[in-house]
């Protein structure tokens, strides 16, 4: 008991510290909204019901847009899936609760298969394979008249709620689903998704398991949607596969991109809006003989090409993100391992990348990696990191993480955030799960993470509440090395730190990689600035078309005949 | 061997449109790296301007329009939908595209889909319409069917095929031997080069959005007398189009394979027998092939990983 009176303490005071003038307006919405059918007659009721569901649906879809940043067409198709599971179970006298959890379920499983097969797309192949889902979901209810009834779809008895208890269970599972949005987007879960939408590659490089965060986003939509989708179906008596078209899902689309998809209330107000436009569409297609779908699908079609052609975030932007202060930092692993590979090969084609190429990076030792262009330096990164298999050889040693060689920051998150995101895979209590319940190990760990990702940017010299695409070019450098610091890995490839900077930025790069040496880090540093090398390696690797050519101190090398050869005399260390 | 014949027979004629809707799709991505959405619907509209100059708003028949007013019609009608294409690429999809903004151009092309297809069904309000056909197809054969080792072909069908086939020719063509086809190849290799070079780029990806949409909704006029025409017939074909060009990578020459691949398979599944018992069936035509081509396209995304750097 005193266990929980803590927990449910330790959560008010979170949610206190997190509290915004918005939120206040948001419970009082929700609450003024709660009154509705003191007002309005059970019909208007039960459209503003549908309405909720139709919310609720889409502030899943909202988690995969605006989150994801994925085109993500198929969520009409999840809802349908929700309610013909839920209508098939009512007509067996399922009662109303089970066949809602059995729709989400069944929601949240066809969500998830759509991100396993093909979260790995590009964007633009995802938008149109996810389109081609809507689509198949819509012809095969069609077209699979045993399962949902022909044209007349499956009738559902009406024993149950009225539409006013409807109206209240819609408000509530949208105020459920915008919480659950919160507290995904705020998250480990939500930062890293975050992170892929705006750089996939710099997120991979940070150890982002992409596909499966997607893939968890597609289905937690799915459940959302398959949930409304059951619940709604009781509400209009019948699952009628008419009403499941692509048109549902563009419907979705649109409503999130209204209202504001990086916001939890963005889809309900897009819904709300949608809905005042109708009425208004409604009065002036009834004079032009035109029937209400029809002007609804243009007035959607319009005010969706009004909020991409506005270049509009719609209706509600995401408000400044504020984190609660305080915790203990975690302890980080002091048993620092280094990195052995042993006569690693890669061919493309006819050209031999990386030939015979044997390393060992110790733990408190900066490696340099040098060699004229194509000699395979970054061939051999990323064989260090993974990111390409070998040919032959083998690799020992810890885990690896690498800074990447163009910018690899995430322009609109926060470098706070992106310390958080790099230390997200060290982290035991921020599951999907655990993340959406927040529980109080979530966040405990939470908190002591933030001390942490805090202690890392003042150690680094780095603000934490700018977004890290207005920086100054120089410190999103440092930030990429700080994010590569923070995920604790005891190895880090550090791919041309200093390309490209002024003298000054070079110079505080180096002071913090040598600095990074004192805390027993193993480095391997990819560097074209000599200079650079000389005063910070303590062993340098020489790389000529693919093999080792020179490696030992950097007195020893820059004697070597065959490095001053490989460099045609142009540099003398 | 009948029902090989039939699907055979049937299956190319529907299996080319799809082809040549896919290359539309297939060009206009290499292109811009964008996915048409609206496509169907610019097909839908060729084929209802072409209906609408040739026999105006009232009722028709399949003999009714004789081949000189055909043929001006026509015309009429692929210059409309190469203007709406060209157009709608100028304004609904290159600002976003040049934005980078994937949502934007998605929710750009999707919501002149949706415009477009509701401007039609208030024009043509008729639940379906019969698209005259110029040409005498009722005189070929036994009334326009050839009867074949016991399967039952239509003339019409085996033109359509042909037709297709020539038209993905000069499609061909155009890209491959044409000044202008090597500069929109420029453009797919390279975008950001071809506008450095000086090639006028907007101008040329215009013209090939514009060259596309007429090919595909000629594809489709052909095709049209063949069955009972309406909006969603050309989102079949759009459809269908887009499942060929996606399973492809959107890669013109493959997407037209796979065009032809659906078709048939579609054709397989509604006639396709085993033993006296029918496989699939009509009711299975729509679903069988999409599902087919999604299970094609998972798998090969396993494939897909963008590069690091």
């Amino acid at each position: 008991m005193t266990a929980t009176a803590a927990a449910l303490a330790g959560a008010a005071r979170d949610a206190r510290s997190a509290w915004r003038p918005r939120s206040t307006i948001a419970v009082a919405a929700f609450v003024v909204a709660a009154f509705a059918p003191l007002v309005f007659g059970s019909s208007r009721i039960a459209d503003l019901a549908g309405g909720l569901y139709l919310a609720a649906a889409a502030v899943g879809l909202a988690l995969v847009v605006g989150i994801g940043g994925l085109p993500f067409l198929a969520q009409g198709g999840l809802m349908a899936t929700g309610a013909i599971v839920s209508a098939r179970l009512l007509q067996h006298g399922v009662p109303l609760g089970a066949a809602a959890v059995c729709g989400g379920v069944a929601g949240c499983a066809a969500g998830g298969a759509i991100g396993v097969c093909f979260a790995r797309l590009p964007r633009p192949a995802f938008a149109a394979a996810t389109w081609i889902v809507a689509w198949t979901f819509a012809l095969g209810l069609q077209s699979l008249t045993w399962l949902v009834g022909g044209a007349e779809g499956l009738v559902v008895s009406a024993r149950g709620p009225t539409p006013a208890q409807h109206y209240e269970l819609a408000l509530g599972l949208t105020a459920l689903a915008a919480l659950g949005f919160l507290a995904l987007a705020r998250a480990p879960f939500g930062l890293a998704l975050a992170a892929a939408r705006e750089r996939e590659p710099a997120a991979r490089a940070l150890g982002v398991p992409v596909e499966r965060l997607r893939a968890q986003a597609t289905a937690a939509a799915g459940a959302a949607a398959g949930v409304a989708g059951a619940l709604a179906v009781h509400l209009a008596a019948v699952a009628d596969p008419a009403s499941f078209g692509p048109y549902l899902s563009f419907r979705l689309f649109v409503v999130v991109l209204l209202g504001g998809a990086l916001t939890p209330l963005g889809a309900p107000l897009g819904v709300l809006v949608l809905g005042v436009l109708s009425l208004a569409a409604d009065a002036i297609g009834s004079l032009e003989n035109v029937s209400a779908a029809r002007s609804h699908t243009l007035l959607a079609s319009v005010l969706l090409l009004a909020v991409v052609s506005l270049g509009w975030d719609g209706i509600l932007r995401p408000a400044k993100r504020r984190r609660a202060a305080g915790g203990e930092p975690p302890l980080r692993d002091a048993h620092r391992r280094g990195l052995r590979a042993h006569a690693l090969s890669k061919r493309f084609g006819a050209i031999e990348a990386a030939d015979d190429v044997s390393l060992s990076l110790e733990p408190g030792t900066i490696t340099a990696l040098v060699g004229p262009n194509g000699s395979g330096k970054s061939t051999v990164l990323r064989l260090l990191a993974g990111v390409v298999p070998a040919d032959g050889g083998s690799i020992d040693g810890g885990a690896v993480v690498r800074t990447l060689q163009s910018s690899g920051i995430f322009p609109s998150l926060t470098p706070l955030e992106h310390v958080l995101v790099a230390s997200r895979e060290r982290r035991r209590a921020s599951g999907f799960f655990r993340s959406l319940l927040s529980t109080p190990r979530n966040r405990t760990e939470d908190a002591a993470f933030g001390a942490e990702a805090r202690s890392v940017l003042r150690r680094f010299g780095l603000p934490e509440d700018v977004p890290a695409g207005e920086l100054p070019v120089g410190s999103q450098r440092v930030l990429m090395l700080a994010s590569a610091y923070a995920t604790a890995a005891p190895v880090l490839l550090v791919d041309e730190p200093t390309a490209g900077a002024a003298p000054a930025d070079a110079a505080r790069m180096a002071e913090l990689i040598v600095s990074l040496r004192t805390e027993g880090q193993a480095l391997l540093v990819v560097e074209h600035n000599l200079g650079v090398v000389r005063r910070i390696a303590d062993r340098i690797v020489v790389l000529d078309a693919g093999r080792v050519i020179a490696d030992g101190p950097p007195d020893e090398v820059a004697g070597d005949d065959r490095v001053r050869a490989a460099f045609l005399g142009r540099h003398h260390f | 061997m009948a029902v090989v014949l039939q699907i055979l027979a049937s299956g190319f004629a529907a299996g080319a449109v799809y082809g040549l809707v896919a290359v539309g799709y297939a060009v206009v991505f290499r292109l811009t790296g964008v996915v048409h959405f609206a496509f169907a619907e610019l097909i839908a509209l060729g084929v209802f301007v072409t209906l609408y100059a040739a026999a105006g708003s009232g009722p028709v028949s399949q003999t009714s329009v004789g081949g000189v007013r055909f043929l001006l019609a026509l015309v009429v009608g692929l210059v409309v939908t190469a203007a709406a294409s060209a157009g709608s690429y100028l304004l609904a999809i290159e600002p976003y595209r040049a934005r980078g903004s994937v949502i934007g151009w998605v929710g750009a092309s999707l919501a002149v889909a949706f415009a477009l297809r509701t401007l039609l069904q208030v024009s043509f309000s008729r639940e379906t319409y019969v698209f005259p056909d110029p040409l005498p197809f009722d005189r070929v054969g036994a009334a326009g069917f050839w009867h074949v080792g016991g399967a039952t072909i239509q003339a019409r069908s085996l033109f359509v095929a042909a037709a297709a086939f020539v038209l993905a020719g000069i499609a061909t063509y155009l890209l491959r031997a044409t000044r202008h086809g090597r500069a929109l190849e420029a453009i797919a290799q390279d975008y950001d080069a071809a506008v450095v070079s000086g090639l006028p780029v907007t101008l040329l990806v215009a013209a090939a959005f514009a060259v596309s949409g007429a090919i595909a909704a000629l594809a489709a006029v052909l095709a049209a007398p063949s069955a009972a025409f309406d909006v969603d017939a050309a989102a079949a074909y759009g459809l269908y189009g887009l499942l060929a060009a996606a399973v492809t990578w959107f890669d013109p020459r493959r997407a037209f394979a796979a065009g032809i691949a659906v078709g048939l398979l579609q054709a397989a599944v509604t006639s396709a027998r085993w033993g006296g018992v029918q496989l699939g069936g009509p009711a299975y035509r729509d679903v069988v092939p999409l599902l087919a081509g999604l299970a094609v396209l998972a798998w090969r995304s396993r494939s897909v990983r963008e590069a690091v750097e």
